[in-house]
């Protein structure tokens, strides 16, 4: 922060006010972020590259990571979950993002309001409601037991399955707005004129609405994918011990294991994850752009 | 053909609809059942588990969360608009890197964020600041970055003309920031706020690190209490914590009007 301050005025225009005076509001809160997420971030690169033991620079715990059947079955139940939800999200998103985008009735208001409401609900709510309904004595086994179709209860928690219903749930409002911001932007009278011309409804969604809303469809992938990898509570509530993604491992290692080096080389690993797919995706959407304005 | 399309749509539409909604109705409906155990089809109603709430062990762990997200709301706006006056308001060279660094964050799952912030104050030698001041520290970082970028937005749409007016008119520039830009700010500021304390109030990810002995924030209490037990005081407190949270929604809304329009909604 001090080099900003002092090395600025050199580039700054000169003239009129005093141009350092400008720069002071910024203090405050630049000082916070520097020292509670600039160093930390820093600190946590140098912890990664500690031996958890003698505290003596090591690539001990990148190692592991990668040799560990453990830590690589994490990972990789981490990307199949994330890879799950965004298709599910995305699938589930389109029909309510294209409504939201081209209905005229008075329906719009209400399915907007809850389609996006949920989000005000706190994940603690959705997961707690998700647990009733798919636990071993929850709603749906108990409806299922009741009227004989089952025997035994079905295991639709602390699994695959359940994790990826719930973070399907907390997700899906992202999804909604990335479709329905994408279609909302496709020119309504490209719709008309294929219709004029003939087109049955399901061939103008086909040829016309589905491939300019691909730049919506891979954002609303991308939010997905991104926010089910770094998910943490729904995870551990609706996966449980059974089912540990790298989000729930990294918090076992701070806490019952406290290995800091691993925890931080897990991190790391978790974020450079999300960056990386995050810069594919932001590239993909730049080129789809460039690609549907020509 | 067509016919047996739009049905499809709308049955699809609903199905999915009705997802969006289920666990909330089944939270709502399990709040009020009398049995202990959650069940299927509740026959009778009752209000007994909302009465369970007024228990020490839920009201100190919600008159923490208050606390947090009141300190949290309150620093976010403040930092947020210095940086947001800096940045759009002055217009300082460099502003775009600074805006960058002030939506850094962002990028960076929470869970990250949350070891890094318990490594630094735990190797540090900082202990003394886990629990209260760090929760409040870690929420600032995850705050403030949507805090300046709310109110970034509502400077940039601020109409300049109206403060050359008070500068011809000979007004000095804090007279300026007081009576022209402040007000016609302030729903970007309450917006950020609102933001804040709700990200606050409901966070996991981070507070799940920085918790405390005695020191728990609500959320945290409840997931803690989830792993034993799911039993329906549960269900009240996420119910009175979300009833709680669209009131404070109407609060802020009162008190900055940021639904308005920004020209008409404030005098």
């Amino acid at each position: 922060m001090s080099a900003v301050v002092t090395e600025m005025p050199a580039a700054a225009p000169k003239g009129r006010r005093s141009s350092l005076g400008g720069y002071v509001p910024l203090v405050p809160p630049l000082t916070v972020l520097l020292i509670f997420f600039a160093i930390p971030i820093g600190m946590m690169i140098g912890i990664s590259f500690q031996d958890p033991k003698t505290a003596a620079w090591s690539l001990v715990s990148y190692e592991k990571f990668f040799t560990d059947n453990l830590m690589i079955a994490g990972l990789l139940r981490t990307l199949v979950m994330s890879g799950l939800v965004a298709i599910c999200v995305t699938v589930m998103a389109y029909p309510v993002g294209y409504f939201l985008a081209r209905s005229t009735s008075r329906w719009r208001a209400v399915v907007f309001a809850l389609a996006i409401a949920p989000e005000l609900a706190g994940v603690v709510l959705r997961t707690y409601g998700w647990l009733i309904i798919l636990e071993d004595r929850g709603f749906i086994n108990d409806a299922l037991i009741w009227s004989g179709i089952v025997l035994s209860p079905l295991p639709l928690a602390k699994n695959l399955f359940g994790v990826v219903v719930g973070l399907t749930h907390v997700v899906l409002p992202f999804g909604i707005l990335a479709i329905m911001t994408s279609i909302q932007g496709i020119d309504p009278n490209l719709e008309k004129a294929a219709q004029i011309l003939g087109a049955s409804r399901l061939s103008v969604l086909r040829h016309v609405v589905f491939p300019l809303s691909v730049p919506g469809i891979v954002s609303s992938l991308l939010i997905s994918f991104t926010m089910a990898a770094s998910a943490y509570a729904t995870p551990a509530l609706l996966g449980g011990a059974r089912f540990k993604v790298l989000a729930t491992m990294i918090y076992e290692q701070i806490m019952f294991y406290t290995n800091w080096p691993m925890a931080a080389v897990m991190a790391l690993v978790l974020l450079v994850l999300m960056l990386a797919f995050s810069f594919a995706g932001t590239r993909a959407e730049t080129r789809l752009h460039k690609k549907l304005n020509v | 053909m067509n016919r047996a399309l739009s049905g499809l749509y709308w049955l699809s539409l609903t199905l999915i609809l009705l997802f969006i909604t289920l666990p909330l109705l089944v939270v709502v409906a399990a709040s009020l059942s009398p049995s202990s155990a959650v069940t299927f089809a509740p026959s009778e109603w009752t209000f007994k588990w909302y009465g369970a709430l007024w228990a020490n062990k839920w009201l100190n762990p919600f008159l923490l969360s208050l606390k947090i997200a009141l300190v949290v709301s309150f620093l976010s706006g403040v930092l947020g608009a210095l940086a947001a006056y800096a940045i759009a308001y002055e217009k300082c060279p460099g502003s775009a890197a600074i805006m960058a660094f002030l939506l850094s964050p962002l990028a960076v799952p929470q869970i990250v964020k949350g070891v890094a912030i318990v490594l630094f104050l735990s190797s540090a030698g900082f202990y003394m600041l886990l629990g209260t001041p760090g929760l409040i520290a870690a929420h600032i970082v995850l705050t403030l970055p949507f805090a300046a970028r709310m109110i970034a937005t509502s400077i940039y749409n601020f109409d300049r003309n109206l403060d050359r007016a008070a500068q011809i008119l000979g007004a000095s520039k804090w007279q300026r920031i007081r009576h022209i830009l402040l007000p016609l700010v302030k729903p970007g500021v309450f917006s950020g706020m609102t933001f804040a304390f709700i990200i606050s109030f409901n966070n996991i990810p981070l507070s799940v690190f920085l918790v405390r002995p005695g020191q728990t924030t609500l959320p945290i209490t409840v997931i803690n209490y989830m792993e034993y037990s799911l039993d329906p005081v549960l269900a009240a407190v996420n119910v009175a914590s979300l009833i709680f949270i669209l009131a404070t929604i109407f609060l802020f809304e009162k008190l900055g009007g940021f639904s308005a329009q920004i020209h008409g909604g404030s005098k």
